[in-house]
């Protein structure tokens, strides 16, 4: 592109971006501002809630006005009280988004997206293998152990990232926007 | 002669003409302004439809954008945010874009180096066209979810496209305009030179006035001329028949008792009074008529009639010589005008004959064959005009018919005599002809176009034989101012048998009808107070078959007749004996026919 110049602001480091992200955007009241580990979640949350927007459901017609989102904290909950301040000072428009938090995940749990953080009643292994053929969107996190949902969030450096396991998405029989997988680090099909 | 004169066009319809032409004017101009408007108007339309488009396909390619980069948006990909604003910097005609995050701040943002960054805090939602680019901010969301805001700006147009958009409207509203200022101009010009032509035709139109009147004058003037030319030669002409007249009386008075000799003596007298008689007619008739009358008549009874006066102008020393053939040749022109063409040819000839000689007048026939150069084809009646004079040159014979040129001396002539008998010659369709070498005389030959036989004869010839009538107890009553015609005229009628009576003027006239009650009234036409025409007028009006004679040496006869209705009989003076007796005679056998008779 001659004569113009791209210019990515803010580029300085995962935390500056963090803090963006969680800080700027959405404006979490009460996040602690200096302490990585609060913003990390902070984005990781943020993520988990701008999910819906990339997913069909089985069944969903996409031309009715959409329904809302069961949004699930399998186990230990890391973020605390982020998600549903996160929720309540959401902009009007977009999915409705309920917040619940199961100690077992199971196919009539009635979640359509879940963290998977795996607790003393069940791992995350088994947690997605509960709900290996719900139509569920399981999210796994690297630092919370091996176990891969169809989505799992990566620290990439400053920034975090995530892969995709399309083909479990597919026995789920959910599906996934392609933008959202243009943005994945891998793609497992 | 008859002049067709334009017809001057009213004042009323000039002004309607006016009229139209200043509505025309103000439906040109009204057609100019609708045209700017319209001009105007569609080149507003095609700069909103521009604007409209631009914005359009900015707003689409922000909306591509704001789709491309909303999970980048959504999970923070600032990098695949960067390729999707990179990717539409690659497009030309985008100045600037930016993505702004969902509070508003710009993420990524790309601006030509040229061009103004893009702001740093998103604006409210939109797309507006201003200063030759389109600005576009969009949201960006995904299943509703607002994600944040792209925005984007063009390129602005530059002025050379932005004229040639609008060059070829306004090209075309200039031709229109200048189309219409020719045309404009053009009808004004043309109105200017209708104008004109209205301002000639009517100068025209007086000038073909004035011209006829001077042509009257020049006719009137050059018999004038002629008559004056005459005056010294026929008042020494009068003298010697005076002098006969005289002679014959006192002879007659010395020896009354020689009644052979006091006949010679009589008949001598009254022949030089016929030809003085001859002469007068001649003259009258020659300058009774003003006006140009165009009727058939006889060119060798014309030669004819003139001969007495031609005599008279040539004088003792010219020989006359007539050679008339084609005696019943007629032409159409105006008889005192051919009149006074050969009165000028004769006085022409006289003064170019010094010392005496010969003039031959001859008429003929000429046929004119198909081709010629001056006259159409036909039969023609020439009139030549021959002297034995001392001729002239051919410098002089060249210029001969122009008006104004004379050869003869201040006073002598006006040089308008040749140049009548040419116009004369070429009104009755002809023309003339000059023929002549110095000291080998001149000859001038009228060629005039032959016509039909005139219907009437032109001359009443009086009987030749006299006619005395018995008059058995009639009563004639005769009335002139002049005691000695009067008395004259009762002698004579008294000599052949009538009563008369006889009154000094009008008024004594109805007096003496009413109670007298004559058979007939012998009247002369110009008399003091009532004239003859008035006194016959009130005479028929109470008397309606009361018979009326006139005797008039007056120059009009046809006023006279005119003033008459054609109903009473015109002896013109001098009259014969026998000439009287006629006459009244007739009128008497014809009032006695009957009362509804025609006089």
């Amino acid at each position: 592109m001659a004569g113009s110049r791209v210019r990515v602001s803010r580029r300085g480091g995962f935390w500056a971006g963090a803090c963006a992200a969680a800080l700027t955007l959405w404006s979490v009241p009460g996040a602690p501002r200096a302490d990585p580990q609060a913003l990390e979640l902070a984005v990781k949350a943020t993520y988990l809630y701008r999910l819906a927007a990339f997913v069909t459901w089985p069944g969903e017609d996409t031309g009715a006005p959409p329904s809302p989102v069961t949004l699930c904290v399998q186990g230990a909950d890391p973020f605390g009280d982020i998600l549903d301040r996160l929720i309540a000072g959401r902009r009007p428009g977009g999915r409705p988004i309920v917040v619940k938090r199961v100690a077992r995940l199971e196919p009539r749990s009635g979640c359509q997206i879940a963290y998977v953080a795996g607790g003393p009643g069940q791992s995350p292994a088994q947690a997605l293998e509960a709900v290996n053929t719900a139509p569920v969107v399981t999210v796994t996190d690297e630092a919370r152990g091996g176990a891969h949902g169809i989505v799992h969030l990566i620290e990439d450096g400053p920034r975090v990232r995530f892969s995709i396991d399309a083909a479990q998405a597919s026995e789920s029989g959910v599906t996934l926007s392609s933008k959202l997988m243009a943005l994945a680090v891998t793609v497992k099909r | 002669m008859s002049l067709s004169t334009p017809e001057p066009r009213p004042e009323s319809l000039r002004r309607d003409e006016r009229l139209a032409d200043r509505r025309l004017l103000r439906v040109a101009w009204a057609s100019a302004a609708a045209l700017l408007a319209i001009g105007v108007l569609l080149g507003w339309r095609a700069e909103v439809d521009h604007r409209e488009r631009a914005v359009r396909q900015a707003q689409v390619q922000a909306d591509i954008l704001a789709a491309s980069v909303s999970a980048a948006l959504a999970f923070d990909d600032r990098v695949a945010m960067g390729e999707y604003v990179a990717a539409l910097g690659l497009n030309a005609e985008v100045a600037a874009a930016a993505v702004y995050d969902s509070a508003g701040h710009a993420v990524v943002s790309i601006h030509r180096k040229d061009a103004k960054p893009p702001p740093p805090e998103a604006g409210p939602p939109g797309a507006h066209f201003a200063g030759r680019r389109a600005t576009v901010t969009g949201v960006v969301s995904e299943r509703g979810q607002r994600l944040g805001e792209v925005y984007l700006r063009t390129v602005p147009e530059s002025w050379p496209s932005v004229l040639g958009r609008h060059s070829g409207l306004a090209l075309l509203s200039l031709l229109a305009f200048l189309l219409l200022g020719v045309v404009t101009a053009a009808a004004s010009r043309l109105q200017a030179r209708a104008r004109l032509l209205t301002q000639s035709n009517a100068r025209l139109v007086e000038a073909m006035d004035a011209r006829g009147k001077a042509e009257e004058a020049l006719r009137q003037s050059q018999k004038m001329e002629a008559l004056g030319q005459l005056t010294g030669g026929i008042a020494h002409d009068f003298n010697n028949l005076l002098q006969i007249v005289q002679g014959a009386f006192e002879l007659i008075g010395r020896k009354p008792g020689d009644p052979e000799r006091v006949a010679a003596w009589s008949r001598n007298g009254l022949a030089a009074t016929e030809r003085g008689a001859s002469l007068t007619r001649q003259l009258l008739a020659f300058s009774r008529s003003q006006k140009l009358e165009l009727r058939p008549f006889v060119v060798a009874e014309l030669i004819a009639d003139m001969r007495e006066l031609l005599v008279r102008t040539l004088g003792p020393d010219i020989a006359l010589e007539v050679w008339l053939e084609a005696a019943d040749a007629a032409v159409v022109s105006d008889r005192t005008q051919l009149e006074l063409a050969v009165l000028n040819l004769a006085i022409n000839a006289r003064d170019a004959m010094p010392d005496g000689g010969r003039l031959t007048i001859a008429t003929g026939l000429r046929a004119v064959p198909a081709g010629d150069p001056l006259l159409e084809a036909g039969d023609y009646v020439t009139l030549s005009v021959a002297d034995t004079g001392e001729g002239m040159a051919a410098e002089v014979m060249e210029r001969a018919f122009d008006p104004f040129f004379t050869t003869k001396g201040v006073g002598k002539g006006t040089g308008l005599g040749l140049s009548q008998v040419y116009g004369v010659a070429r009104q009755a369709g002809g023309a003339a002809q000059i023929e002549s070498q110095p000291g080998g005389g001149t000859a001038v030959t009228l060629l005039l176009r032959r016509s039909a036989a005139p219907s009437t004869p032109t001359v009443v010839r009086e009987a030749p034989q006299p006619v005395l009538e018995t008059a058995a107890g009639r009563t004639v009553l005769v009335v002139d101012d002049e005691a000695a015609l009067r008395e004259l005229a009762c002698e004579t009628l008294e000599l052949l048998g009538y009563r008369v009576l006889e009154a000094d003027g009008g008024d004594r006239a109805l007096d003496m009808l009413q109670t007298l009650r004559p058979d007939l009234l012998l009247l002369d036409y110009a008399m003091p107070g009532m004239n003859g025409a008035e006194l016959a007028r009130q005479a028929r009006r109470r008397w309606p078959g009361l018979p009326i004679v006139f005797a008039s040496g007056h120059a009009d006869s046809q006023q006279v007749e005119a003033a008459l209705g054609g109903e009473a009989p015109f002896l013109r003076k001098p009259f014969s004996m026998d000439a009287l007796a006629r006459v009244v005679g007739e009128r008497l056998r014809v009032a006695d026919a009957g009362p509804e008779a025609p006089a």
